[in-house]
């Protein structure tokens, strides 16, 4: 057996398995980009945007719109078209308008008591 | 005959076969292929291309006005609101423009509380075979549901839905 220049195939081997960790990384990095996106995608954050502001324009900013059957409108699209739960009511404490909403798309629950200016 | 020399190339051997299969599951582990998972990331800009350009359409230009997306739905006119729509989500910068097609709906709830989803405007029929991605938006309308079917208008909420598509 000749056992001369060992070091160079132990080198080898060192830079061979650095080049399948690092093809590894590079694999999983994508993996963590197209979650993100997904994640963003899934959360309702366009849908509550939405929600919360014809609710407040209908029964705030424009009265006409403030009857049960817009009320029965958003909550029965809502339901079918985005699969969201959505209820709001509202009351008058002189000199402030309250409204509250509610939100739950089965995964973002969201509530907020909104008042006016 | 049975002797106990070279031994070590035996070692060898088993040591070498032992790296060879575990390169092999490295290798083939390094890279696995997946669906086309980098699409989420365009989808998720084009979604959020549509909700803005629909955002804007919702916002009236003064105080106490319609907003121009109520009165297309008000109105019935598709064609201004394709002209609206199809200019907003397709302008860029520079004399070229982006080649985003969509089809849209407005959905309203009659007087039975039956759901109804009216086709409203679109740039290209929607044949099936497109990577759709779905925009909507909330509008308060005067209308009656369906949309221009005669009789009383009455206040309504209409959910504008959009799917778009890169061409």
């Amino acid at each position: 057996m000749n056992d001369s220049a060992q070091w160079i195939i132990l080198m080898g081997f060192i830079v061979s398995f650095s080049l399948f960790f690092l093809a590894t990384v590079i694999d999983q990095s994508t993996l963590v980009g197209q979650t993100t996106a997904e994640n963003a995608q899934d959360l309702g954050k366009n849908d509550i945007r939405d929600m919360r502001t014809v609710i407040v324009n209908a029964v705030y900013t424009n009265s006409t719109f403030n009857t049960n059957d817009v009320k029965q409108d958003i909550q029965t699209i809502s339901l079918s078209r985005k699969g969201a739960v959505v209820d709001y009511s509202s009351s008058f404490h002189s000199p402030y308008m309250i409204i509250l909403i509610h939100y739950n798309n089965g995964v973002t629950v969201y509530n907020e008591t909104w008042t006016s200016p | 005959m049975v002797d106990d020399k070279a031994q070590l190339y035996t070692i060898e051997g088993f040591a070498a076969a032992v790296i060879m299969v575990f390169s092999i599951f490295l290798v083939l582990s390094s890279t696995t292929t997946y669906t086309p998972g980098d699409s989420h990331i365009s989808d998720f800009q084009m979604q959020q291309l549509g909700h803005d350009v629909l955002w804007s359409m919702s916002i009236p230009s003064a105080s106490a006005t319609e907003s121009s997306l109520q009165q297309y739905i008000e109105q019935n006119q598709p064609a201004a609101f394709n002209d609206e729509f199809i200019n907003g989500i397709n302008n860029k910068t520079g004399s070229e423009t982006d080649t985003l097609q969509y089809s849209a709906s407005v959905t309203c709830r009659d007087g039975n509380d039956d759901i109804i989803q009216t086709p409203f405007a679109y740039s290209r029929n929607l044949t099936g075979g497109e990577h759709a991605v779905r925009a909507t938006q909330w509008a308060l309308v005067q209308q009656t549901c369906p949309p221009n079917t005669g009789g009383p208008v009455n206040p309504h909420a209409m959910l504008i839905e959009v799917l778009i598509w890169r061409e």
